[in-house]
């Protein structure tokens, strides 16, 4: 294990680089992401107003509000770019090389993601969650926090993170069919999006709709992990849904696994 | 005037080809229309599922949203399908020196960039506007007169100018920097308030997105003028003043980013 | 046809600490320093002529070459052609002159060749009859038949080349600038383009600017070279001149059994000169001696070598230009 480490840890360093050098530029990315919540809030802030104030489905307008930020930073921490490194390797070819390598190919992915994220998660994760923290105790008037709560939250995001990445892996594996990269990852991005109750809450569609949505392994890369932060899941549903993101991040890593086998055949095949 | 045509021919080699392009690479095209049109499907279905918990949105009807969110469309997709290349200016072409092949040639920088490129991703969002925009109008009970008609098709050119003047001040911003193609994102990104009506935001932000970066004159203030007929002079007028206002401030900083430029290399 | 008098460009160069700490205080305190790229440069070149010009990595050649295209703005100084000036009519200026950058394209990656030139005729506002004309020369000179309907990014670098050279001369320029133009390329395609150059050259009366890193271009293309170093003008002349001031270097070749000839020889020694002024190489049986004749006479250095060592196959010849640009780069640095 500690061998194993040692080889990934330059992995980690080289991310962490690469994120310091883009720091400038990625505050401004995050700005004008985070401009769509605002949005969403003084949407659902006319529709609480239209709807009289009361409760909605389950949530109120201050659990809306913590429900729309908070989906916005677990989607960047559950977020991966792993279909779209994956995909340009196909695209250029280059998926070959990584044959001579003597590391795992997917876990070259993730340790690097991984250094990436660290940073960017330690700087944005902790100070908007205590922003947040502090805006949900104003808004409800009494302290809401629950360290159980974050500690599962956290459990629930490296799930989801994990379901995310075999899924991009897998998803990456697209180019050999679709060589419009920007235009298929957008197409994934939405659809995940809105199956993932980042638009919408799940708990709003109707309620068969919402059965399947839960079901599906893209509640877990954002609805699964806010409504356990936010204290909406009792005991056994919440063991039912970790229970799920494990059944599905080792589905798709199953699956990554398979793809790979397929695309080094394919490739051999080829004369790479 | 003979200077125009000749652009015009210019741009029309381009188009021409990026239409065979699309005829060749059918999938390509697809996956494009059809990701803009899902993220457009997909905010539909938000706002579907919203009409499904209240009647009206702070006194507007879901016709009337659904117009105008059909209405900013347009102009956005104007926008996107003719001058796309400005995102390239400020993720690549300048911070690798490819700024440089613009300069040799005896054509205006700016137009040179603009026409180079036709991205027909954006008919996903061009025909989704046109289609919203046609299946609510009927349902709405708007007093017609030929003024309006001319006015509300007048307008659309100069909302898609106010994209473009955003996009080319903020893509300027490459010449100093290098990268600014998040810079674009994060002024860009604005519009997304503009997509609905702006009474339900705060003054602040109403204040921003009418004067500051005015994206409200994209859609909502003409959109309520065809509505709902409020001041033609302010919905429309200012919007084509603003408009006019914001790609001569784009052109300017254009120009004045031109003499800052230091391509690449030694 | 090209004058340029005290041309100037200082660069802002912004100092960063280094690590993320560094980052963060160029963020809010930015130091920037002062770069003189190039120093008050001043040349003329008269029409028709083929100038070289060169300098090591880093001399402010490109910095000269872009100011000329009117890519960067001067920071003082004037640059005109014709008369005109690039600061004052930008696409007047730019009509008058060709562009190639061996490095990289100005064509357009899409678009099959036959459109690029389409849409240069547009924008160069060259009439239809003028530019059949002048396709059907291009083809000629250029060999562009074979691959006129490809889009630009299928085509190899040679014919990339051609590609890049004909769009630069369809509007008839009157100065050509060449950055590079045989960049990458073998040694068929690069005497093949060359060739080009020159019968553009006379033909036309094109004057043309070529910066290289080839020397070969240059002392088959141009008469006369600007060389510059750390931004400034360090040499102006005929390539003849450049070899009689900077030493009359001379090449001694031949063959001989002696198992040391460096040692048996002894060149430096003899003579009394400084290891500058003679160089000896062996391969094999083969040794190449390269001596200042101003130090040494070539028939002093005959006599004393068929003297020391048994010599068979003896030649002597000049140096070529590569050998004393790398003297003078070296004496530029020291």
């Amino acid at each position: 294990m500690r061998r194993k480490l040692k080889i990934y840890l330059p992995f980690i360093g080289a991310g962490m680089q690469e994120t310091a050098t883009y720091r400038v530029n990625w505050i401004f990315y995050i700005l004008g992401s985070v401009t769509g919540c605002f949005v969403s809030y003084f949407i659902w802030k006319a529709v609480f107003a239209s709807g009289g104030g009361g409760a909605m489905n389950g949530f109120t307008m201050p659990q809306m509000t913590v429900y729309i930020f908070l989906m916005f930073v677990t989607s960047m921490i559950v977020g991966s770019d792993a279909s779209y490194v994956v995909g340009e390797e196909v695209r250029d070819g280059t998926i070959a090389m990584r044959l001579l390598k003597p590391v795992s190919y997917n876990a070259t992915f993730l340790f690097q993601e991984l250094g990436n994220k660290l940073l960017t998660e330690a700087v944005l994760l902790v100070p908007l969650l205590i922003v947040l923290e502090i805006v949900r105790t104003a808004l409800t008037g009494s302290v809401q926090f629950n360290p159980l709560c974050l500690l599962l939250y956290l459990l629930s995001c490296v799930l989801g993170y994990l379901i995310n990445f075999f899924f991009s892996i897998c998803f990456g594996f697209v180019a050999f069919i679709i060589k419009y990269l920007w235009g298929a990852n957008m197409m994934k991005n939405v659809i995940v999006g809105f199956l993932s109750g980042a638009t919408v809450p799940l708990a709003f569609l109707p309620p068969a709709l919402e059965k399947v949505f839960l079901m599906l392994p893209f509640a877990s890369l954002g609805y699964t992990p806010v409504m356990i932060y936010m204290n909406m899941y009792g005991g056994a549903e919440l063991l039912y849904f970790l229970g799920l993101q494990v059944f599905w991040a080792a589905a798709f890593w199953g699956l990554s696994k398979l793809l790979w086998r397929v695309c080094v055949r394919r490739l051999s095949v080829q004369g790479g | 005037m003979k200077q125009i045509k000749r652009l015009f021919r210019m741009h029309r080699i381009f188009v021409v080809q990026e239409l065979k392009r699309m005829t060749e690479y059918k999938g390509d095209f697809i996956v494009g229309v059809v990701g803009f049109l899902l993220a457009q499907v997909a905010n539909l279905l938000f706002l579907w599922i919203i009409f499904t918990q209240v009647p009206d949105l702070m006194g507007w009807s879901m016709n009337e949203v659904v117009f105008i969110y059909g209405f900013s469309l347009i102009p956005k997709g104007l926008d996107h399908l003719l001058f796309d290349n400005l995102w390239n200016i400020g993720f690549f072409i300048v911070r690798k020196g490819d700024f440089d092949k613009y300069l040799t040639r005896p054509v205006d920088t700016l137009f040179h960039v603009m026409v180079e490129k036709l991205q027909i991703d954006a008919f996903g969002e061009l025909l989704t506007g046109i289609a919203l925009v046609c299946v609510t109008l009927p349902q709405l009970a708007i007093s017609w007169s030929v003024l309006k008609v001319a006015l509300a098709l007048l307008v659309i050119p100069f909302c898609t100018l106010i994209y473009t003047g955003i996009k080319t001040i903020t893509a300027a911003i490459a010449f100093w920097v290098k990268r600014s193609g998040n810079i674009i994102y994060m002024f860009y990104m604005v519009h997304d308030f503009a997509k609905y009506p702006v009474t339900i935001y705060n003054n602040a932000v109403r204040f921003v997105i009418t004067y500051i970066i005015p994206f409200a004159f994209t859609a909502y203030f003409p959109a309520v003028y065809i509505l709902r007929d409020e001041n033609p002079l302010f919905c429309i007028g200012l919007t084509v003043l603003i408009s006019a206002a914001v790609m001569a401030l784009g052109i300017f900083v254009w120009h004045r980013g031109i003499s800052a430029y230091e391509s690449a290399g030694s | 046809m090209i004058h340029v008098e005290k041309l100037r460009k200082e660069f802002k160069k912004t100092i960063k600490d280094p690590g993320l700490k560094g980052s963060i205080k160029s963020l809010f305190h930015p130091k920037s320093e002062k770069v003189v790229a190039v120093k008050d440069i001043s040349f003329d070149v008269p029409r028709g002529e083929i100038l070289g010009f060169i300098g090591p990595n880093g001399a402010g050649k490109s910095t000269v070459i872009k100011m000329l295209t009117g890519i960067l703005t001067p920071t003082s100084g004037v640059c005109t052609i014709n008369g005109k000036n690039p600061r004052e009519n930008r696409k007047s200026y730019v009509k008058e002159i060709g562009v190639v950058f061996g490095q990289r394209t100005q064509l357009w990656w899409d678009l099959p060749l036959r459109e690029t030139y389409g849409v240069l005729k547009e924008m160069y506002e060259v009439p239809d009859d003028r530019y059949k004309k002048r396709m059907a020369f291009l083809n000629e000179v250029l060999e562009l038949d074979s691959f006129i309907t490809s889009p630009v990014r299928t085509l190899s670098l040679g014919q990339r080349m051609r590609a890049d050279i004909a769009a630069s001369l369809l509007h008839s320029p009157k100065v050509l600038f060449l950055d590079e133009p045989t960049i990458g390329l073998d040694v068929v395609v690069k005497d093949n383009i060359r060739k080009a150059i020159e019968h553009i050259n006379r033909e036309e009366q094109t004057t043309v600017i070529l910066t290289t890193h080839d020397l070969a271009d240059i002392e088959l293309l141009s008469k006369r070279i600007v060389m510059i170093d750390k931004g400034s003008n360090v040499f102006d002349g005929a390539i003849a001149d450049l070899k009689s001031k900077y030493g009359q270097m001379r090449e001694l070749v031949f063959e001989t059994d002696d198992p040391d000839p460096s040692e048996t020889l002894g060149y430096c020694r003899h003579f009394n000169i400084s290891e500058d002024d003679c160089t000896l190489e062996c391969e094999g049986k083969r040794v190449k001696v390269r001596f200042n004749s101003a130090s040494v006479p070539v028939s002093e250095m005959l006599s004393y070598t068929l003297a020391a060592v048994n010599v068979s196959d003896i030649s002597v010849k000049d140096a070529d230009i590569e050998e004393i640009i790398r003297r003078l780069y070296k004496g530029v640095d020291a």
